[in-house]
C-alpha cells in the first residue's frame, strides 16, 4: 500500500466528530507525555537566576553597538591591575570598522541568497516539467524527478552546507550550492503546481488554429505559468535571504559568521546590531517582493 | 460552390465502450450554412471534434476539406487541417493572460512561424489585419485589454475577430451564444454569419430563434444518430419538440470529455 493510500485510509478511519475528538485526545496525551518525561528527567529548569540574567541580557541588547559610532568613548583606556595603561582605543573608530565589515557581510549574504535561489530555480524547472501530472511525462522519469525533489526538500540547508563545506571548502560557494540544492525541492513543487493549474482552454484555443507544439508552448503555456513562476521565485528568494543569514555558522561566510562571533564572545550589543540589519534587510525585501507579486496577479 | 467540404460514411465514435456518434452518411457542400440541434449528449460536440481530428473515429470514412481523417493522419497533417478550420466555443477559448489583439493574432499562427511566433512579434501586415478584424467586431477600443478582463459577449467577438484573421474555409461554432443575453447573442450570431460569408459554417444552436441567422439547413441529432436533415424552411416547432423529448431508454449523457483526451497537451 502506498503512503498516499495509507494516509487516506487513516483519514477515513478518523473522520467525523468522534474521530476529531479522538485525535484531540491523542494530541493532548502527546503534549502531556513530552512535558511529563522532561520534568521527570529534571530538564525543565530555567537555570539558577533567570530573571537577573534576562535583565542583564536585555540591557545589553538595548544598547546596540552601532550607537558607539557616534557616542562611543574616543579615549577608552585598557589598564592592568597595577594601573599601567596597556592600550588606548577609540571606540568610535572600532565600531565604524565593525559596521563596514557588517556591510560587506550583508552583501555576501545577499549574494549567496540570490545566486543560490537562481541556481535552485534553474535546477527545478526541468524536474517540475517532468513531475507535473498534466504534462504526462514518462512514468519512470516522473518518479525519478519527484524523488530528487522530495529528497532535496527534506534535507535542511544547513546539512547540505556542512557536507558541501567538506567538498568545496569554506566560503560562499558552499552556501550558494547549499541554498540552491535545498530550494530546488521547494521550487520544483511550486513550479509543478503552477503547471498543473494551467488554463486548458487557452491551450485548446491555440491548438485549434493549427499551431505547432512550440507555438502552443510560447503562446498559451508560457503566458499562463510565467507570472506564477516569477511569484514563486520571489517567495523562495525571500525565504533564502533569511536562510542564508544562518549559513555563516558553518563557514559559508556572511552575516552568520558575525552572529557566531558575537555570541561566542557574549557581545550582545554587536549581536543586536547584526539582528537589526537582518530584520531591516528581510522586511525591505519582503515589501518589494509583495508589491511585485501583487502587480503580477 | 458545389464541391464537397465534408463527407462522413458509416462513421462511429466510441468512448468508454459507448457509441457517442453513429452516422451512416452525411455530406456538406462548400458554402453551406448548417445548424446542428439536439439534446445534451446527442453527439453534437463529438461531431465537431471529429471534424478537427481531436476525436478519432472508431471506424468509417471521414473526409474534411479533401483530407481523409480516418486513415490516421500525422500530427503535422492535422495541424495543416486545423489552420483551415476556424473554431469558436462556449465562451472560454481565449488565452486569458494575453490582450484582445494578441488573441486575434493567434489566428495567424498558421502563417507566422519560428521565433516571431514565440515572442508574438508579428509582421506589420498581420497586426494591421488583426486591428481591422477587431474594428469589424467593434472592439478596437479594447484591443489592449487582457482577455480575462473582457465580458462574455466581448470575448466571443474577439474569437470571431480571430476567425476573420485566420480566414478558414470551414467554421465550427459550438454553442457560440451559450452564456450571452438575447441582445448580445443576436449580435454575435450576426457577426459570425458575416465572418462566414466565404466559408462553410457549422454551428451548434439551442435557441430556435437564432436558427435563421446562422443556417439554411438544420441537422437534428438524437442519441448519436441523425434524426432529421432538412432545409430551414421545413423545420417547425413540432420537429424540434420531438427532438428534445426526453428518452427514458437513453443512458446518462457523456458530454464531458474523458480526462485522457484533455491531458494530451502537446499532441
Amino acid at each position: 500500500m502506498s503512503v498516499h493510500a495509507l494516509t487516506n485510509h487513516f483519514v477515513n478511519r478518523f473522520s467525523g466528530r468522534l474521530g476529531f475528538l479522538g485525535l484531540t485526545l491523542i494530541y493532548v496525551l502527546l503534549v502531556a507525555a513530552c512535558l511529563g518525561t522532561l520534568a521527570r528527567e529534571d530538564e525543565l529548569s530555567l537555570g539558577r537566576n533567570p530573571l537577573a540574567n534576562l535583565v542583564k541580557t536585555v540591557g545589553e541588547f538595548a544598547h546596540p553597538s552601532f550607537l558607539d559610532v557616534w557616542f562611543g568613548n574616543q579615549q577608552l583606556e585598557y589598564k592592568s591591575d597595577d594601573g599601567t595603561v596597556l592600550r588606548v582605543e577609540n571606540r568610535q573608530e572600532v565600531e565604524a570598522d565593525y559596521l563596514a565589515g557588517l556591510g560587506r557581510a550583508t552583501w555576501t549574504t545577499i549574494r549567496i541568497a540570490t545566486l543560490g535561489s537562481l541556481l535552485g530555480a534553474l535546477l527545478a524547472l526541468p524536474l517540475a516539467v517532468l513531475t507535473a501530472r498534466n504534462l504526462a511525462a514518462p512514468k519512470p522519469l516522473a518518479w525519478l524527478a519527484k524523488s530528487v525533489l522530495d529528497i532535496a526538500r527534506s534535507i535542511h540547508t544547513l546539512v547540505f552546507g556542512l557536507v558541501l563545506v567538506g567538498i568545496v571548502g569554506l566560503g560562499p560557494t558552499a552556501g550558494i550550492l547549499a541554498i540552491g540544492l535545498h530550494s530546488m525541492g521547494t521550487y520544483g513543487k511550486l513550479f509543478a503546481e503552477a503547471i498543473e493549474s494551467l488554463d486548458m482552454a487557452a491551450i485548446d484555443a491555440v491548438r485549434s488554429v493549427g499551431a505547432t507544439p512550440d507555438q502552443v508552448f510560447f503562446n498559451a503555456v508560457w503566458p499562463s505559468v510565467l507570472p506564477q513562476f516569477v511569484s514563486s521565485h520571489l517567495y523562495v528568494w525571500e525565504f533564502n535571504i533569511r536562510d542564508s543569514t544562518i549559513l555563516g555558522l558553518i563557514g559559508a561566510g556572511g552575516l552568520g559568521l558575525l552572529i557566531t562571533e558575537a555570541t561566542s564572545l557574549f557581545q550582545w550589543g554587536r549581536l543586536s546590531t547584526v539582528l537589526i540589519v537582518i530584520v531591516l534587510m528581510v522586511s525591505v525585501f519582503d515589501t518589494i517582493s509583495r508589491r511585485i507579486r501583487q502587480a503580477l496577479s | 460552390m458545389n464541391k464537397i467540404a465534408i463527407s462522413l460514411q458509416q462513421v462511429c465514435c466510441i468512448a468508454d465502450g459507448r457509441a457517442l456518434l453513429d452516422v451512416s452518411t452525411l455530406s456538406i457542400r462548400h458554402g453551406e450554412r448548417i445548424a446542428i440541434v439536439g439534446h445534451n449528449g446527442a453527439g453534437k460536440s463529438t461531431l465537431l471534434r471529429l471534424l478537427t481530428g481531436f476525436m478519432p473515429a472508431a471506424h468509417g470514412k471521414v473526409e474534411v476539406l479533401g483530407r481523409d481523417l480516418s486513415t490516421g493522419e500525422s500530427p503535422q497533417e492535422l495541424r495543416t487541417l486545423r489552420c483551415e478550420v476556424g473554431q469558436i466555443h462556449q465562451g472560454l477559448h481565449l488565452v486569458g493572460r494575453l490582450s484582445a489583439v494578441e488573441n486575434v493574432m493567434i489566428g495567424s499562427l498558421g502563417r507566422v512561424t519560428g521565433w516571431r511566433s514565440w515572442v508574438r512579434h508579428f509582421p506589420a501586415d498581420e497586426v494591421t489585419n488583426a486591428e481591422a478584424a477587431l474594428h469589424a467586431v467593434g472592439l478596437l477600443a479594447r484591443a489592449q485589454t487582457r482577455a480575462d478582463k473582457l465580458s462574455g459577449g466581448e470575448r466571443q467577438k474577439v474569437a470571431i475577430a480571430r476567425l476573420l484573421v485566420q480566414q478558414p474555409k470551414l467554421i465550427l461554432a459550438d454553442e457560440p451564444t451559450a452564456a450571452l443575453d438575447p441582445a448580445a447573442a443576436g449580435e454575435v450570431c450576426h457577426l459570425l454569419a458575416q465572418a462566414a460569408r466565404n466559408s462553410t459554417l457549422i454551428s451548434i444552436v439551442h435557441n430556435p430563434s437564432l436558427l435563421p441567422l446562422l443556417a439554411d439547413r438544420v441537422i437534428g441529432l438524437r442519441s448519436g444518430r441523425i434524426a432529421f436533415d432538412l432545409p430551414l424552411s421545413a423545420v417547425d416547432d413540432q420537429k424540434l419538440t420531438n427532438l428534445y423529448r426526453p428518452d427514458e431508454a437513453a443512458p446518462a449523457a457523456p458530454w464531458q470529455l474523458p480526462e485522457s483526451a484533455r491531458r494530451a497537451v502537446f499532441s
